[in-house]
């Protein structure tokens, strides 16, 4: 029953969407890099999620449907507003990428467990991954963090899911690159014996 | 067959995945077995995935992002009880895309066509006022404790004949902005927004007019009006649906000189 009573819809509404806010402020926070703006663009996705609520076919995965509104929103009013600003041009990440592929066996450190890296997650992780240029953040947020499908991922960016499997694939090689550092003070990239 | 000349580069990527079928699978393991340079980017595609996976710290919401949301779903649900058909939203949304297209082409065309944008909504009942009150001192009261950065002044347009709706602290193209709604006994609307920001950003394309010796930039389509102008660091933009002139004669009755 699409056009149920009014209480009604608010009830189904706030089951599914309510539990998802503290996941979709943290996208936010992650998208926008401002808490302002992350509390700003969780209240308009609730808006435009509960207006089309219609349109949200129960038993479909609910949480990719209000990143899509989500990411909708955050690329109309935020993305044009704000310039890209990572510490290092992706170029120059790309490159690092390519060194560490590139060197000789047995000559430099192996990427190791991450099981080594404990319980606590050192702030690193998150500031690279905010460094990231958008296109490829975002890609990475929704796979890797968020745990979506390629398809799903890719209807969320409203792109071909190869475009979106090219953009993980570069995310991925530049979050590596700019934590490679350091992880290897940390030693979280040990010596190969 | 892959030779160690003919890397197999994202497919790493959907094996790790696990998004590739057996035969290709097969194929690209005898690689890896061979090639140093691919194990070590699948090594730290591995690494870099389960690094993100292992879990990000994750924020609580703060409660004001809560109250905000309800407060947000409670204003659709009070709207949504004389909301109007569809197909007078869709009207109201393409006289506002044919404004976003002629202003698209001066580039930086977010701030006029969201300001369209806006009155559209308005008129389609399709824009939440965060208050809706009559009194500008209370809707000045409500802005004062936002974090907006500039002091507002909710224009009264009483003497004109527009009785004000609502408004609230808001949203123009990503740039915060302080937003009042006005609306006539004919069923005229005008919205009004400050932001922080300069005239001289604004696209061209704009009729120049100067009044009081404050510079006014207007455009027009479609049946909408935009005005802007500067008063320090905050440009105002009055949306009007109403006549063309009655519009401007609105901002130059509320416009101050810097
Ligand atoms: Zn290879």
């Amino acid at each position: 029953m699409p056009h149920g009573d009014p209480e009604d819809k608010r009830a189904r509404f706030e089951a599914l969407a309510l539990p998802l806010m503290g996941v979709l402020y943290n996208t936010a926070l992650r998208l926008t890099r401002a808490s302002e703006d992350a509390a700003d663009l969780v209240q308009e996705t609730f808006l435009r999620a509960y207006r089309t609520f219609e349109n949200f076919r129960p038993g479909t995965n609910g949480k990719a449907w209000l990143f899509t509104i989500l990411y909708s929103v955050f690329v109309n009013r935020w993305k044009r507003a704000r310039r890209e600003a990572g510490p290092i041009p992706p170029d120059e990440l790309e490159e690092r990428f390519q060194r560490f592929v590139e060197v000789a066996p047995g000559a430099d450190e192996e990427a190791g467990k991450t099981e080594a890296w404990g319980e606590r997650w050192p702030p690193e992780v998150e500031a690279a991954l905010r460094a990231l240029p958008e296109a490829f953040r975002a890609a990475v947020l929704f796979v890797d963090v968020q745990e979506l499908s390629y398809e799903e991922a890719a209807a969320v960016l409203r792109c071909p899911v190869g475009t979106l499997r090219s953009r993980l694939f570069r995310g991925r090689r530049l979050l590596f690159a700019s934590l490679q550092e350091y992880a290897r003070e940390a030693g979280y990239l040990r010596p190969v014996n | 067959m892959l030779t160690t000349g003919n890397h197999p580069g994202d497919e790493l990527q959907q094996l790790l995945d696990g998004r590739l079928e057996a035969e290709r699978r097969a194929q690209v393991e005898a690689h890896l077995a061979v090639c140093a340079r691919c194990r070590r980017e699948l090594a730290a595609l591995r690494w870099v995935t389960a690094a993100v996976r292992k879990g990000l710290p994750e924020r609580d919401v703060p409660a004001a992002v809560a109250a905000g949301v309800a407060a947000a779903l409670d204003g659709a649900d009070r709207a949504a009880r004389r909301r109007r058909p569809a197909w007078v939203i869709g009207l109201a949304l393409a006289a506002a895309a044919v404004l976003v297209v002629l202003v698209t082409r001066g580039g930086a065309p977010d701030v006029v066509a969201a300001a369209a944008e806006e009155l559209a909504r308005y008129r389609a009942a399709d824009l939440p006022l965060q208050l809706e009150t009559g009194d500008p001192r209370a809707l000045e009261r409500l802005i004062a404790r936002s974090t907006l950065r500039f002091p507002v002044r909710v224009f009264d347009f009483g003497m004109m004949g527009y009785r004000l709706a609502g408004g609230g602290a808001h949203r123009l193209a990503g740039r915060r902005s302080a937003l009042f709604a006005y609306e006539d006994a004919g069923g005229r609307r005008v919205v009004c927004q400050m932001y922080e920001g300069r005239i001289t950003e604004l696209p061209a394309g704009a009729e120049r007019r100067e009044h009081d010796g404050i510079q006014f930039r207007i455009y027009r389509t479609a049946g909408l009006t935009l005005v802007f102008w500067q008063e320090g660091d905050v440009v105002c933009v009055l949306a009007s649906d109403g006549d063309p002139e009655e519009a401007v004669q609105l901002a130059y009755a509320k416009a101050i000189k810097e």
